[in-house]
């Protein structure tokens, strides 16, 4: 491996010699893929929110939870692909990701981020809420953000998939994906993920999903090319 | 040094280095209070003796009797501790958990340690230290500063009786502070065990101590590991003091503020509005 | 045995031992079986209530460690509300029991018996019990200690070791405690939470020798019956307490009539150096009164109508001093009785000095050491010789302890024990119980204990 990166770099810098004063792009690759179920999932279940009547108005019918979250044809939604092997010394990820409660629940369900990516906690509703995520090798904390607040900035050291809860509102559940690498995605709502600007090389790609666990996959990428990798994950009733 | 007795040299040392970092887990670590040094070597044996039987002889609440204590004991592998002088997601001071555990826990299987040597209870806070890694990676946070506590007045109190309604502390804590809040009967801690909100009407001990310092502090860096959040970017330090003043009104203890504001109540009472989705104030 | 000598030799003294029910505390009046069952506190109930291993308050029990010593002061509460019995566990089972199943050898020379009257060495040894005790204690109330220990002899006797209720922290004070009842006087160095057993080394004679002719029948270790009023720190650093009891060695019935005793005790701690416990130093006094006149009908004594009350004084000094894991117990004490308690018409008087080391390796095995001697300064007769009744008594032990837990708890205890008096029966009991030949002859008494010592 580390005689591949020297290689890679040793091409880079001979490219970059070679191409003079305009820069060319190094050769970017995409692996994209659907993640879908076997297996029968649980049943999601309406949400009462009745102990924030300020939140069942902003829904005018009840959400349902959102552990497991399916699309059309056995697609899972909210299921963090990422390269959890072969990464090549990418640039990290400096862009803030955001992260609103809203209506008393989590925008996204599952926010995914980089090892020191900066993260911002909005607070939308007309009423407190208190963030508490729940790492167990990041640091655990825990803060209140009363209505109106300004977001509360975050930044995770070490990669991990922190559960996140509101204690005020139990029903509150989402994720922060902290990762190591800064190639990830999350599938929407018909399963579909794309992890673009991959140099060439080989991947291990791993996709995890906070019910049905993780699966993983090696995928090569040369040149500019897109390579489909597909995930099925097995679904349990309970 | 031929190239072959260089990389032997070298992966010996790295194994001796390895092997000794067993051993020096538990030897390297020190804890600091007052002028006491206390040695996790020495802490060992008497962590043994007075706690692996609810902590567990790894540290992780597994003791023998865990099972059966609620609330459970402290698992100090996960570094997550509820009283602190530190901010939220930082690690306490040695002097902060030497204070947990020499006053120990009312209403908790956790009792107070005070009858133990001040250099016993060091060298048990410098073993305590060795379970979690985290201990080796990161130093505990900066204590918050506690701004001199100004003097109870019935304004301060009508002030953080105000804070009491916009920080919404009565969805858990209840309008009198009685536990009863809506939200305060699902609340689990950090490892899903249920865990009841503080009742401030049985005028307990707080978890982390008695005085208008401990609740100040409280409320600030929180108590991590269990639903009650850290105020400390909501709150300007006269506000917090304000919360402090009103909080004792709810305890049936003989307090200044409750004197004060038992007077006030008397003819101003009919003003107030009750706290709650109401809207409180006045 | 001691008994019959007594009555032989001192109407008096036959009297007051009449009216006495047998005393199991009391070594002097009893059978060799008495003197290593009057053993009590270590309570296996506590360790199941708390969930706390045994070794949390005993640095190896039954002797009390700095945080069980807090833990007993405080009436039996933890410090944490969490004491009331509505908190417990369904593992919570509140009576403890103590037993012993031993092994024993005892042998005393120069004893005295028909086929050999210059005195022969005489042995017994083989497998034997010791007397259960039944602990129960706790709270009826927050800050109403009760106390509850009958005991049962390992021949069947019944009997009340400590009936008593405290109540604590008066004016929320830690100060001002109150304890009613049978209890065990608050001595520093406690005799119910020896870790002996042994018939020669399950006692210390500081607290319980009566010189040549005594007609006392007190011992410092027994429990008495009585009022106390006690005191501690926060930390139970600082104790001190004031008893007023009656003067019958804690026998039920005022058989002595009106006498009353009292004592008082005050000890300081300060947490020096790293060892296993704060260094103890404190002092002790006992002043007691027993009659000597009893009304009789038909000639015989009227039990409970003792008068013309007589004194006698127990006094001394003793600490706790903690090495790393060494733990040094020196005590000395002076003791004198009345004229008219004694044999003669002088006031008897004896001090006694003892060190007694313990080595907690860990909570698992204590190894220990004791050496005291007595020494009588002045008899109660001028026939008496100087020394008779002299001893030196000498101890070694070791206690392992195979688990260390929260619900029960199992010692293997081995003993050697060995006194020398000179000129009269060993205190324990043992031999023919009749003088030796002179009131020189030297009397050797050994004692060679394997126990198994378990509390459940």
């Amino acid at each position: 491996m580390i005689a591949r990166c020297v290689a890679g770099l040793v091409l880079l810098s001979v490219g970059g010699a070679a191409a003079g004063p305009s820069l060319r792009a190094p050769p970017a690759g995409t692996i994209s893929g659907k993640v879908t179920y076997t297996g029968t999932p649980p049943k999601m279940r309406p949400i009462d929110m009745s102990k924030e009547p300020a939140c069942v108005t902003q829904h005018p019918t009840p959400v349902m939870t959102q552990d497991v979250v399916t699309g059309p044809a056995n697609s899972v939604r909210y299921v963090v692909v990422y390269i959890s092997a072969g990464d090549q010394g990418a640039p990290a990820a400096t862009d803030t990701v955001r992260y609103d409660q809203k209506g008393c629940l989590y925008i996204p369900h599952v926010a995914v981020m980089q090892v020191h990516q900066p993260l911002e906690i909005f607070n939308d509703d007309p009423h407190s809420h208190n963030i508490h995520p729940l790492a167990r090798v990041n640091p655990e904390w825990n803060k209140s953000q009363p209505k109106g607040a300004p977001p509360i900035r975050a930044a995770w050291d070490q990669p991990e998939f922190i559960p996140v809860k509101c204690n005020v509102h139990p029903w509150m559940h989402g994720y922060f994906a902290v990762l190591a690498t800064p190639h990830f995605a999350v599938t929407d709502s018909s399963g579909n993920f794309s992890l673009a600007g991959l140099p060439p090389g080989t991947y291990t790609v791993t996709a995890w999903h906070e019910r049905f666990g993780s699966k993983s996959q090696e995928v090569t990428v040369g040149g500019s090319e897109t390579k489909t990798a597909n995930f099925v994950l097995t679904a349990r009733p309970y | 040094m031929r190239p072959q007795t260089r990389w032997l040299t070298l992966l010996s040392a790295c194994g001796a280095v390895l092997l000794f970092c067993g051993a020096t887990r538990i030897v390297a670590q020190e804890a600091h209070v007052d002028r006491l040094t206390g040695r996790a070597a020495a802490g060992k044996p008497l962590y043994t003796r007075y706690c692996a039987g609810c902590h567990g002889d790894e540290g992780d609440a597994r003791g023998e009797n865990a099972q059966w204590i609620d609330p459970k004991p402290r698992d100090f592998t996960m570094a997550t501790f509820k009283c602190r002088s530190t901010p939220s997601g930082s690690l306490p001071t040695d002097q902060d958990l030497y204070n947990s555990m020499t006053r120990g826990f009312v209403t908790t299987n956790m009792p107070p340690w005070v009858a133990l040597t001040p250099h016993n209870r060091v060298d048990m806070v410098a073993y305590i230290k060795t379970f979690s890694p985290r201990w080796r990676t990161a130093k505990p946070g900066t204590p918050i500063t506690i701004p001199p506590e100004p003097a109870p007045t019935v304004q301060s109190i009508l002030r953080g009786r105000d804070q009491f309604q916009r920080l919404e502390c009565w969805k858990c804590h209840g309008p009198a502070g009685h536990g009863d809040g809506p939200s305060a009967h699902d609340l689990t801690d950090s490892k899903d065990d249920p865990i009841r909100p503080y009742d401030f009407q049985t005028g307990t001990r707080f978890m982390c101590g008695s005085t208008n310092q401990d609740l100040y502090r409280i409320f600030m860096t929180g108590l991590d590991g269990s639903p009650m959040p850290s105020f400390d970017d909501q709150l300007k330090p006269a506000d917090a003091w304000d919360l402090v003043h009103f909080l004792r009104t709810l305890q049936p203890l003989k307090t200044p503020e409750l004197k004060i504001w038992r007077e006030w109540f008397s003819t101003h009472g009919r003003e107030l509005k009750p706290i709650g989705p109401e809207g409180g104030g006045r | 045995m001691v008994k019959r000598f007594l009555k032989a030799a001192a109407p008096l003294a036959t009297l007051l031992c009449a009216a006495m029910v047998p005393n199991r505390g009391g070594i002097t009046a009893r059978s060799y079986t008495a003197a290593y069952a009057a053993l009590a506190t270590r309570i296996p109930a506590f360790a199941r209530k708390y969930g706390l291993r045994c070794s949390a308050c005993h640095t190896a029990w039954p002797e009390l460690s700095a945080f069980g010593q807090r833990f007993k002061d405080n009436g039996y509460q933890l410090g944490n509300d969490r004491d009331s019995p509505i908190w417990q566990t369904n593992g919570y089972w509140p009576i403890a029991m103590r037993t012993t199943p031993q092994w024993r050898l005892e042998s005393t020379t120069n004893q005295i018996t028909d086929a050999a009257p210059a005195g022969k060495t005489l042995t017994q040894a083989g497998f034997d019990l010791s007397g259960i005790d039944f602990l129960l204690l706790g709270t009826l109330y927050k800050d109403i200690t009760f106390g509850l220990v009958p005991t049962l002899d390992a021949d069947g006797t019944a009997g009340v070791e400590a009936a008593f209720v405290r109540f604590d922290n008066l004016g929320s004070s830690p100060w001002a405690n109150v304890k009613v009842g049978k209890f065990e006087l608050d001595n520093l160095l406690g005799e119910k939470r020896l870790t002996w057993l042994s018939s020669n080394g399950g006692f210390l004679y500081a607290y319980h020798y009566l010189p040549v002719g005594s007609a006392n029948n007190f011992g410092f270790g027994d429990n008495q019956i009585g009022a106390e009023f006690s005191g501690h720190s926060i930390n139970s650093y600082t104790r001190y307490s004031v008893s007023l009891l009656t003067g019958d060695d804690g026998e039920a019935g005022l058989p002595g009539g009106k006498s009353m005793d009292a004592m008082f005790t005050l000890s300081h701690a300060v947490a020096l150096g790293s060892g296993l416990g704060p260094q103890r130093v404190g002092v002790f006094g006992y002043l007691g009164h027993r009659p000597t006149v009893f009304d009789s009908i038909g000639g015989a004594s009227i039990p409970g109508t003792g008068s013309a009350n007589k004194s006698f004084v127990r006094f001394g000094a003793t600490a706790q001093l903690w090495m790393g894991n060494l733990e040094l117990i020196p005590l000395v004490s002076h003791a004198s009785d009345d004229a008219a308690l004694g044999p003669g018409a002088d006031k008897p008087a004896w001090n006694s000095a003892l060190l007694e080391a313990h080595y907690v390796t860990n909570p698992r095995l204590l190894v220990q050491g004791r050496y005291e001697l007595l020494r009588m300064s002045k008899q109660g007769d001028p026939a008496i010789p100087k020394t008779q009744g002299n001893a030196d008594a000498f101890a070694l032990g070791v206690r392992a302890y195979p688990f260390m837990f929260s619900r029960d708890g199992l010692a293997f205890h081995a003993e050697f024990a060995m006194t020398k008096t000179i000129g009269t029966v060993p205190l324990s009991g043992d031999g023919s119980g009749v003088d030796p030949v002179s009131p020189a002859t030297v009397v050797w008494s050994r004692s060679l204990l394997l126990a198994f010592d378990f509390a459940f």
